[in-house]
């Protein structure tokens, strides 16, 4: 096999003081599916960048068939036959499918003009030519997610790219989709395309890919053979040390009911209803996991549980308490909650770690309240340092700026100080989206000690697998309502995808 | 932090540079300028004295628009307030008459009162009708300043009978603030007030939920604070510090309402706020360089021939280096440090690889 395309001795830094890529080097060959792992901030994206013209390297140089090549833009990188889908979808929802893929390159008339019969027909061959399963003339606004990441590769594919670059597609997509994406790349990759993919998911990896390359901190710990590799290497090598993924939760006996939630309706601002007649209970040491595709309802009902939307109607109590139309911080006196963005709820970026780190503290716990007025910060920092030692915080200083953390270690501190409350129900909403694997281990197992010390906690998860692996019962939200809720024992991953998609049983095969 | 220093006084350089071109192109000496406008200043005690008393309403405007840009409210009433403050300060000094150590106090007292009610009509229009603080406040300063003017023309119900031009009467003598040496007593005032709103916004709890709801309202809103309530007393405590400096102008100067009191004072004070990024120290310092700029201004006219207008381009050319130039001048900073930083590490490459 040739290097089709090989990076030397790639380097890039960004001010102030991050290396994102340390000399790595690395190469493609034709016809090939190649893995990108890491961890967040391994240099996975960055790396894909560069060789996509989006960003430039500070060092090093990219060969394209042995010859050296500068991208400068997007555009070189297509006209020289390399491609990237984004993990956002850019697409214009009012035209059609054939009228995005053509966007920017159309074919046309004598007169200038655009060509439509010309361009619908040559969208049309292509989507024949690779069996995609999408009607040209559908507005994209129309279509799923999944539809609309087809039609992304379409646009690369009609620029007539050999190299197509997917920044973890399968982000976006329920657990159904996923094989169907994997079944086209697999068609793609015999059609003579070379497909590289940045993704975290380790499963993935190993089943589509014929080469994965592993990034650790900006610099290439290796690139092995998918089929003579596994799952514990590639996670010991991505880490740098052994991971253990959590298995099925232990059996043990739920106590008394925690948190429950009565019939809670809610409308939006347009009073369009987003939550219909929500009957929930979490009990003491017991996980509750919350399913569904995104936007059925589960921003809603966390923001109802922590009071920023009031319910239309029901009730919501946490250990007997009535907490329907209660304050935010009457209800932080009993619910200890991880927002699900961050940056927008769960922190301020620009302030210090300590800051950060004693919100709600500085109200609700005796080390704080004790004074009505004066708020020392010695003791903030000092708290700022236990929160560093109980969660395993990488901090040099307490008084360093929030958003000088790694994304794994802003979510440590926010757990940390949640869990600190020491409060009976656990809100957690998503709790470890956008974390690496090293991380996202971390809070699992908190999760879990959290739940053998009898708290009650409500897991709000996009990840099916998360919620198998730790959820001792799992809700299905549909339309803003609950359409199921089973112990996980007695259910499969492809059932909860059919109730996720469809709102109720699978009808008996 | 000695970044931002360094990047303050680097703005304030390339802004003095560029001054000392247009003098240049006019024709002028840059040095001999720049020279008059310090001596003039800061030159002895009593320049200095002059310099200080003209900061006290810059300083406290400016501490007015930091404090609440800071926490969140956009409390651009501070020409309203600031008169509002002069206003009740007045009022209260012609309508009682009490020996100084009592007077001054609450003369003082009814300038910051006089300021929190103007801006807490503002606060009550959102809580009530959910209006913007900033177009609200903004309307309010008009209202404040032609119902002044009413009170205080020709006939109006404030005005000084038989007095010439519109002003009031002046107050009772127990409100007059007195020197101590060269010092006006305000300017022990300016001290305490800065002190005391640093000491609250910095070290106590209500000063952190404040700055953390200004960074971000949602997280200290679900942490569990009062975003609602604090935003309330902030803008009250912004408008009592324009107020109290309508106040102590009253009691420093004139000692009596005239008309155009509020001179560009207030908006000047927004316009430091701007330049020291809402940082309650930063607003001090570059209050107290604006006021020596201000007052260097007049005699450098009268000893150089410059107009003193030249002082408001100057100030113009601050206020955009340093605000235009902040994100460039810190990206530059930190790529200078990260330079440091990878530096050694490519040695130690270049050293294996020899090896």
């Amino acid at each position: 096999m040739s290097d089709f395309i090989a990076l030397r001795h790639i380097t890039k830094t960004f001010p102030p003081n991050v290396i994102a890529l340390d000399d790595v080097s690395v190469s493609f060959e034709t016809g090939e599916i190649h893995a990108v792992v890491g961890e967040n901030g391994a240099g996975k994206s960055t790396l894909m960048k560069v060789l996509y013209g989006l960003l430039r390297a500070d060092r090093g140089e990219i060969a394209l068939h042995g010859r050296p090549v500068q991208f400068s833009s997007a555009n070189d990188a297509i006209a020289a036959g390399i491609g990237m889908v984004h993990q956002e979808i850019l697409l214009i929802p009012e035209y059609t499918v054939w009228q995005n893929v053509v966007l920017g390159a159309e074919p046309r008339t004598r007169w200038g003009a655009l060509d439509s019969r010309r361009a619908r027909e040559a969208v049309r061959a292509k989507i024949a030519a690779f069996g995609f399963n999408l009607d040209p003339d559908a507005p994209v606004g129309q279509i799923s997610i999944a539809a609309r990441q087809k039609v992304e590769i379409l646009k690369l594919l009609y620029r007539d790219v050999s190299v197509l670059i997917l920044d973890e597609p399968t982000a976006v997509l329920t657990p159904l989709e996923v094989p169907q994406l994997f079944e086209e790349l697999r068609r793609l990759r015999a059609g003579g395309k070379t497909i590289l993919f940045i993704s975290h998911h380790l499963d993935e990896v190993l089943e589509l890919s014929d080469r994965v390359t592993v990034l650790r901190r900006g610099r290439k710990v290796d690139t092995v053979a998918a089929g003579s590799t596994s799952k514990a290497e590639l996670a010991r090598m991505m880490v740098g040390r052994d991971v253990l993924f959590a298995g099925r939760p232990a059996v043990h006996a739920p106590g008394e009911v925690v948190f429950r939630a009565e019939g809670v309706s809610a409308r939006d601002d347009k009073h369009i209803s987003r939550l219909r007649e929500v009957t929930l209970e979490v009990r003491a040491g017991e996980i509750v996991g919350i399913a569904g595709v995104e936007g059925n309802g589960q921003f809603e009902l966390v923001n109802v549980i922590i009071g920023l939307i009031q319910p239309a109607a029901g009730a919501l109590s946490v250990n007997g308490h009535d907490l329907t139309h209660a304050s935010i911080l009457e209800r932080r006196r009993h619910i200890a909650f991880v927002a699900q963005d961050r940056s927008r709820m769960g922190a301020s970026l620009s302030a210090s770690i300590a800051e950060n780190a004693i919100m709600t503290h500085h109200r609700l716990n005796e080390t704080f309240a004790r004074r009505r007025w004066r708020l020392d910060m010695q003791q903030a920092a000092a708290f700022a340092t236990r929160v560093r030692e109980q969660f395993a915080v990488a901090m040099s200083r307490p008084d360093q700026p929030f958003r000088a953390l790694s994304g794994g270690n802003q979510q440590k501190v926010i757990l940390g100080r949640e869990l600190l409350l020491d409060r009976p129900f656990l809100l957690l909403d998503q709790p470890t989206r956008g974390l690496d694997v090293g991380s996202t281990e971390y809070v699992r197992e908190q999760m879990l000690r959290q739940r053998d010390a009898g708290r009650a906690i409500l897991l709000i998860s996009s990840d099916l697998e998360e919620l198998f692996s730790l959820a001792d019962r799992i809700a299905v939200m549909h339309r803003g309502e609950i359409v199921a809720d089973i112990p996980t024992a007695h259910t499969s991953l492809e059932q909860v995808g059919y109730w996720m998609l469809q709102g109720r049983e699978p009808a008996p095969a | 932090m000695r970044q931002k220093l360094f990047a303050a006084l680097a703005s304030i350089g390339i802004a003095l540079g560029m001054g000392a071109l247009i003098l240049l192109l006019e024709g002028r000496q840059p040095f001999e300028v720049y020279g008059a406008l310090v001596a003039l200043s800061l030159g002895d005690a009593d320049k200095l004295a002059v310099t200080l008393k003209n900061a006290v309403p810059l300083v406290l405007t400016g501490l007015s628009a930091s404090l609440a840009f800071a926490s969140g409210p956009v409390n651009l009433g501070q020409p309203g307030q600031f008169l509002m403050g002069a206003l009740a300060a007045t009022l209260v000094g012609l309508s009682i008459d009490l020996p100084a150590p009592l007077m001054a106090p609450l003369l003082m007292g009814a300038a910051l009162a006089g300021g929190a009610l103007w801006a807490g009509v503002a606060a009550l229009l959102r809580h009530a009708f959910n209006m913007s603080e900033f177009i609200v406040t903004l309307m309010l300063n008009s209202i404040a300043d032609l119902f002044t003017a009413w009170l205080i023309t020709i006939g109006g119900p404030l005005a000084e009978a038989g007095a010439l031009s519109p002003r009031s009467p002046a107050i009772a003598s127990g409100g007059r603030l007195g020197d101590i040496g060269a010092f006006n007593i305000s300017i022990v005032v300016m001290a305490l007030a800065a002190g005391a709103i640093g000491y609250v916004f910095h070290r106590t709890r209500p000063g952190y939920e404040w700055r953390m709801a200004g960074q971000n309202t949602l997280f200290a809103r679900l942490g569990g604070c009062p975003v609602n309530r604090n935003f309330f007393i902030v803008m009250l405590l912004s408008g009592a510090l324009a107020g109290l400096a309508g106040g102590l102008l009253v009691m420093a100067g004139p000692y009596r309402f005239i008309r155009g009191i509020g001179a560009n004072y207030a908006w000047d004070g927004v316009m430091i706020a701007v330049v020291a990024n809402s940082a309650l120290g930063a607003t001090v310092g570059y209050g107290l360089f604006f006021a020596a700029l201000q007052t260097g201004a007049l005699g450098m006219e009268l000893l150089t021939a410059v107009p003193s207008e030249f002082i408001q381009v100057l100030q113009a050319v601050i206020v955009l280096v340093s605000v235009a130039g902040r994100g460039y001048l810190s990206a530059l900073l930190d790529r200078l440090a990260l330079r440091r930083l990878t530096r050694p590490s490519l040695d130690t490459r270049a050293d294996t690889a020899r090896r």
